[in-house]
């Protein structure tokens, strides 16, 4: 543990100010301090509460935050964290968050920096769901839950705030996106009929794990009608079969959000996970023809040359280039939906697990406090 | 570009008008904020090959002068 008065003396570590609400506020607007929401003001009482729950250094970088690669020390992650709203407990989970999605795969420069909408997403998996009571469920990906919310909002204030991804200086997205202001949500691992994300990606089912995607908004999937696998599968292809979406040009790895009740039919039918990613792959995909003329002569013919090099009108182009890269994740409640989501093309998802300091695999938040 | 700047070789970044803001900043990132950025309309997507011509001949007296001053 480290001594906070001490810290806070080196230079701009901190500022003077009333504790007062609505002063605070508004000096954190003048200076485009955050996500253009009021904040909960980060007193020293309060940033202290959220750093007990820290068992590493203080002051000592976790990661750099892209693209002014701003340094992410628990110190300033934790007035994020009061800034949104957490409560102390969620902080050892926003401060893996935040180092899963600086890893190299993810590019997070990309991802913060460019003209397109993207943003992490953040999944959760493993029994730190349920004891921060992270929605999975209905409604997931919206309000009404404060960890998916405030965690999300930190996650954003700290690529704003320490990352610098303040729009035309260092976010350059055309339109931007509600994704940009909390996008974190879990797995409803209860109602998935196969093996949870996490496990699925090398981990124990017992771990807590954060899995980053450089994602756009969910697309929401229709199908009242279909009752078997492959007239789920039929349908989330044809949504994913997209000419506008950056997926088609790299070798990426889309979300496809099954809602429990689609998952439940695709399984039911024996699909795997596998079985139904390959599925996905085969049908995912657009004749050439309902390209523009230009995206054919200047991208598909000259990136995809030995394929599509001198193909016809009526070849078909692949939303996504290897099975094994479609992710699968059962979110949400009951309905016949589920979602799709591409991604910013150029980037990797990555998952990493909760730890304790000692490289052990943390049970619980709770093995974080510092007493 | 940061990295050839440092190492004394004639450095540019060409930026559309709107990445000029984000171009000077990661230049500061970078180290080296007085990196040249040769500046050229937007958009640089979408265009056909005559107005790709034409931004480049916006770019080439810039690029020139940046060598000549580079060699004085």
């Amino acid at each position: 543990m480290s001594d906070l008065a001490e810290l806070l003396k080196a230079k701009d570590a901190s500022i003077d100010a009333d504790d007062d609400f609505d002063a605070i506020n508004r000096l954190y607007m003048e200076r485009g301090w955050g996500d253009g929401l009021p904040i909960v003001p980060p007193t020293t009482e309060r940033v202290e509460q959220m750093l007990a729950y820290c068992d590493r250094p203080w002051n000592e970088p976790i990661a750099k935050i892209a693209p002014r690669y701003g340094e992410a020390t628990p110190l300033r992650l934790a007035a994020n964290a009061v800034m949104a709203g957490c409560a102390p407990n969620y902080f050892p989970l926003y401060m893996l968050a935040i180092e899963a999605m600086c890893e190299e795969p993810l590019n997070l420069y990309g991802v913060q920096a460019t003209t397109h909408l993207c943003a992490p997403l953040v999944i959760v998996n493993g029994p730190v769901v349920q004891e921060l009571g992270i929605n999975s469920g209905h409604n997931a990906f919206g309000p009404g839950t404060r960890s998916n919310a405030t965690i999300g909002r930190a996650i954003r204030l700290a690529l704003v705030n320490i990352g610098g991804a303040i729009p035309i200086l260092g976010d350059m997205s055309t339109f931007g996106a509600p994704s940009k202001y909390s996008y974190f949500v879990a797995e409803n691992e209860a109602a998935n009929p196969w093996e949870p994300l996490h496990v699925e990606r090398g981990f124990p089912k017992e771990a807590s794990t954060v899995t980053v995607i450089g994602a756009e908004c969910p697309h929401n999937i229709n199908d009242h009608e279909s009752i078997s696998g492959e007239g789920i599968l039929t349908t989330i292809a044809g949504t994913m079969g997209l000419a506008g979406s950056n997926d088609v040009y790299y070798t990426s790895q889309p979300l496809v959000v099954m809602g429990p009740e689609h998952a439940k039919t695709v399984a039911n039918d024996g699909y795997s996970k596998a079985d139904a990613k390959r599925f996905l792959q085969e049908h995912a995909n657009l004749p050439m023809g309902k390209f523009s003329k230009e995206n054919i002569a200047r991208r598909l013919r000259i990136r995809f040359k030995d394929k599509f090099g001198t193909a016809g009108m009526d070849a078909l182009v692949p939303q996504v280039q290897n099975a094994d890269d479609i992710i699968i994740a059962v979110i949400g409640g009951a309905g016949k939906h589920s979602a799709y989501i591409p991604t910013f093309g150029e980037t990797r998802a990555v998952t990493r697990a909760l730890k304790r300091s000692d490289g052990q695999l943390a049970k619980s938040v709770e093995e974080f406090r510092q007493r | 570009m940061s990295e050839l700047r440092k190492r004394g070789l004639v450095t540019t970044v060409i930026c559309s008008d709107p990445f000029i803001k984000l171009g000077t900043t990661q230049a500061k990132v970078f180290g080296t904020p007085d990196l040249p950025l040769v500046k050229i309309p937007h958009p640089l997507g979408g265009l056909s090959l005559e107005q790709v011509e034409g931004r480049s001949l916006v770019a080439i007296p810039q690029v020139v002068k940046l060598i000549q001053e580079h060699m004085k």
